[in-house]
């Protein structure tokens, strides 16, 4: 289930929060459970097997590593254990098909592909687990005692299939002690309605000119729309993507749990390191500690950072899917990383800020165009289509046209990314008396119009026409 | 302060409050209120509600048909639809659902590039090729729609693909006589309205003129106009694209009715036994979808017998909707028309032609829109 859909805005969270504001608290976590449980088969109803294993895994190994681990050769074991099994299912599931598809071209063979279709959030849950075994092993935290909690924590429904990539250490404390108040649950829906709004009246509008500049000829795709496709891929994607991030923030507040953020405007970076402090930064970050760290980060020689720089990237590629345009992507950014750090970071700083927003927004962009396309002959063609002064003309009629049929999906998809609510809210706190009770009730009136307006989205949305049966 | 900050707070807390009522009473209306079966203003069937059963519960099958029969029972379910269209429209955008809202409130449906030229002119070809040398003379009209013909009214910069370059490549690989409406289509946009505004078909006007274009190709004097008997049958037709536009507020369109008082007719449906004297029914005026009168909408086979008709010959009519509204002019000059849907006429045309030595002409006519991806060319050979 998504969370911008009928089902789930109007039935299964209202009904969620209902029960679970209604039971006492020891009862809470159950709820949550139960309906966890029934948000995740309701995609997918048979993986929820592969989920409830994969829990159990390292629950039992985390409970034998407390209880059996007394020297370090055995807790390494129970590690190694859980590690191995679970970046095998990973690999199982998410890789084999890419796998094969090496194998055969490496080897000339032609093993079939087993065609497995990836399980819904494996690859949030599964770092999720790890980074549980990994801190009990570290002794960063103690092992928790209830399956059912432990489940709880892996499951709960607002970051389970998009992230963030919660931490067993961050949620411990909260998992048995949390308050839940009015003030908390109201800012927490508000929360998820912003992400709602994001997702159904941004995202989706930019997203659909994105797919229509993509299935474009060569000959109708001048530079200029390739460049308002390429911007409209990067806005959808980071309106999407941190449009979930906030619904499940929102989602945890109104349960009395609180996330990190996720993503902190990541389009306004002025560098790319500065991009990747802001941009999923709950992934970055469990790179940075349980791969990046270990390997010895940047406190050995220049070599040896190079290296664990190429690893942390190869692998962060790797991450976001099977295929080779992901690796490149990952390796895209290791070298600029690598290049800011030895090269130009320090000139970069130095220019105008204008410039540095400048200059990291295009590399995102650009780089988002490599993350886009899977077929690397489509992505080289669709580069060329970027660049090719002379062959294809700048702008052309059809650039005007999506200018007029998106441009103001685009236009207020850019200022969303830029962090203007934060500035309006700081400018609301600092208004007195009457001004900021009118300002309140006039953003109270957008939220509800605009929710109304989600909704017409959402109801058009599963309808698909198909008239012409009947004419 | 403390006054204003407590009333602040106070804003908020209403605000939320609101929100929830709305999504519960909306929740609790979509199970209580009785669910339609049929939806007038998007003529279709809605869902219904899924049968659970293990196989469509372990494919999510299942959680799926109810997350659409959920959208499709939604309370205001129109009103949604048409507060999306509004703001769309509102935003700059001019095409919804591949149609342009076009200007002097016309939609206009796009056409896509084609992508089944190559089968069409496969399928035309065997079939002319079986039925040439027969004694009946075949013709084909391709009818260009409205976003060729009335390509003024796109809106600026609305991205074009050519249908006329298409119809010429069917017309010269298959060989079959064409009969090319196209000029007389443009001539008579530029005076009156030859589509419909809110429907994909031509209007009985735009269907005089490939009648005209006919008659020239055949050689017949055509019946003018003004001596026909004209009457407006509604005033209220919103059509399939008013319908997949959903903006409510779009004026609606006229269906004029020309009759030929010298005709006498004979319409006869054999799917269904029934015989009548007249080409329309009118009960589908009462319904949303109008333009179904012309010829009682769909049936495999249509026989249309003119006892004062102005001539001996027999016409073999192979066609998609466009045609239901051409026939009323083309029945004074035969005495038999037999029209046939190849969406449902299962048997094959060419067929029925061995065994109907009588056929003088063979006329094949579709449009440009549904030729493409339509079904029921297939069904010509």
């Amino acid at each position: 289930m998504v969370f911008s859909c009928i089902p789930f805005v109007f039935f299964f969270l209202p009904l969620c929060l209902l029960l679970y504001y209604a039971v006492p608290f020891s009862w809470k976590n159950g709820i949550l459970l139960i309906f966890s449980l029934i948000f995740y088969a309701w995609g997918e109803p048979l993986y929820i097997l592969l989920m409830l294993f994969s829990t159990l895994l390292d629950y039992t190994n985390g409970r034998l590593m407390e209880r059996f681990g007394t020297t370090k050769f055995k807790r390494t074991f129970f590690l190694c254990c859980s590690m191995c099994i679970n970046l095998l299912v990973l690999a199982f599931f998410k890789y084999a098909d890419f796998a094969i598809s090496l194998i055969n071209v490496a080897f000339g063979t032609s093993i079939a592909m087993p065609g497995i279709h990836l399980p819904v959030g494996i690859s949030f849950y599964t770092f999720q687990t790890m980074s549980y075994i990994i801190d009990l092993y570290r002794k960063e935290v103690e092992a928790e005692r209830s399956y059912a909690s432990y489940l709880a924590y892996v499951s709960m429904f607002p970051q389970l299939v998009a992230g963030p990539i919660v931490r067993f250490s961050d949620i411990r404390g909260q998992l048995h002690d949390r308050k839940i108040t009015a003030d908390e649950i109201e800012k927490g829906l508000m929360r998820f309605m912003m992400g709602l709004f994001k997702k159904v009246l941004l995202a989706n509008q930019v997203g659909a000119l994105w797919e229509e500049v993509l299935i474009l000829s060569a000959a109708d795709t001048s530079i200029a729309t390739a460049w308002l496709g390429a911007l409209c891929f990067t806005l959808q994607l980071y309106l999407d993507f941190s449009a979930y991030s906030d619904m499940a923030i929102g989602m945890g507040r109104m349960l009395g749990f609180k996330y990190n953020e996720n993503f902190r405007y990541p389009l306004i970076a002025v560098s790319v390191t500065d991009f990747w402090r802001r941009w999923h930064i709950s992934l970055s970050t469990w790179f940075r500690d349980y791969v990046y760290i270990p390997l010895g980060g940047n406190r050995k020689h220049v070599a040896r950072h190079l290296l664990n720089i190429a690893v942390v990237w190869f692998l962060t590629g790797l991450w976001h899917g099977a295929s080779w345009n992901f690796i490149l992507w990952g390796i895209y950014y290791g070298i600029l990383l690598a290049l800011e750090k030895y090269a130009w970071g320090k000139a970069v700083a130095s220019l105008p800020r204008l410039v540095q927003h400048i200059y990291a927004f295009l590399i995102v962009v650009f780089g988002f165009v490599i993350f886009a396309i899977t077929d690397l002959q489509a992505l080289g063609e669709y580069i060329r289509r970027m660049f090719c002064f002379g062959s294809n003309n700048i702008a052309d009629g059809r650039f005007v046209w999506y200018l007029q049929n998106y441009g103001l999906a685009v236009a207020i998809s850019c200022v969303i990314s830029c962090p203007i609510y934060p500035w309006i809210c700081q400018k609301l706190s600092n208004m007195d008396g009457k001004a900021r009770l009118a300002a309140s009730a006039v953003a109270g009136a957008g939220v509800i119009l605009m929710f109304i307006l989600s909704t017409s989205y959402m109801v058009s949305d599963t309808y698909n026409p198909f008239l012409y049966f009947r004419f | 302060m403390t006054y204003i900050i407590i009333s602040d707070i106070r804003i908020r807390k209403t605000t939320a409050c609101v929100l929830c009522i709305m999504a519960l009473s909306l929740a609790a209306c979509l199970l209580a209120m009785p669910k339609k079966e049929f939806s007038e203003n998007e003529n279709r069937y809605l869902a219904q509600f899924p049968r659970l059963t293990s196989k469509t519960a372990l494919s999510g099958e299942y959680t799926e048909s109810l997350a659409d029969w959920l959208a499709d029972h939604f309370p205001m379910r129109d009103f949604f639809m048409g507060l999306k269209s509004s703001a769309e429209i509102m935003c700059g955008r001019r095409e919804i659902n591949h149609i342009y809202v076009a200007k002097d409130d016309y939609l206009i449906e796009s056409y896509a590039k084609p992508q089944n030229t190559e089968r069409i002119i496969d399928t035309l070809s065997a079939f002319y090729k079986k039925v040439k040398d027969k004694n009946a003379d075949v013709s084909l009209m391709l009818v260009p729609t409205a976003v060729t013909i009335c390509s003024d009214k796109l809106p600026n910069f609305a991205p074009l693909s050519n249908q006329i370059e298409t119809a010429r490549k069917i017309y010269d690989k298959t060989g079959i006589p064409a009969v090319d409406c196209t000029k007389k289509l443009l001539a008579a946009a530029s005076e009156s309205q030859v589509y419909y505004r809110t429907d994909h078909h031509w209007t009985t006007f735009g269907a005089y003129c490939g009648y005209a274009a006919y008659c020239e190709k055949k050689g017949i004097v055509p019946v003018p106009i003004d001596s026909l008997e004209a009457n407006i049958a509604t005033d209220e037709f919103a059509g399939t694209l008013y319908s997949k536009v959903n903006d409510y507020s779009h004026k609606k369109d006229k269906i004029v009715l020309y009759t030929n008082p010298a005709d006498k007719l004979t319409v006869t449906y054999p799917d269904t036994g029934v015989a009548t004297d007249s080409l329309y029914n009118m009960e589908y005026l009462a319904k949303k979808d109008k333009y179904s009168l012309f010829l009682d909408n769909v049936h495999p086979l249509v026989e249309i017998e003119n006892s004062a008709a102005d001539s001996e010959n027999v016409l073999m009519l192979i066609k998609d909707s466009y045609a239901n509204s051409i026939v009323p002019f083309l029945a004074r000059h035969y005495k038999k028309i037999y029209v046939f849907d190849t969406r449902h006429y299962k048997k094959g045309p060419s067929s029925f032609l061995e065994e109907h030595s009588e056929v003088s002409d063979v006329l094949i006519l579709y449009n440009m829109n549904t030729l493409d991806n339509d079904s029921g060319i297939r069904g010509i050979y």
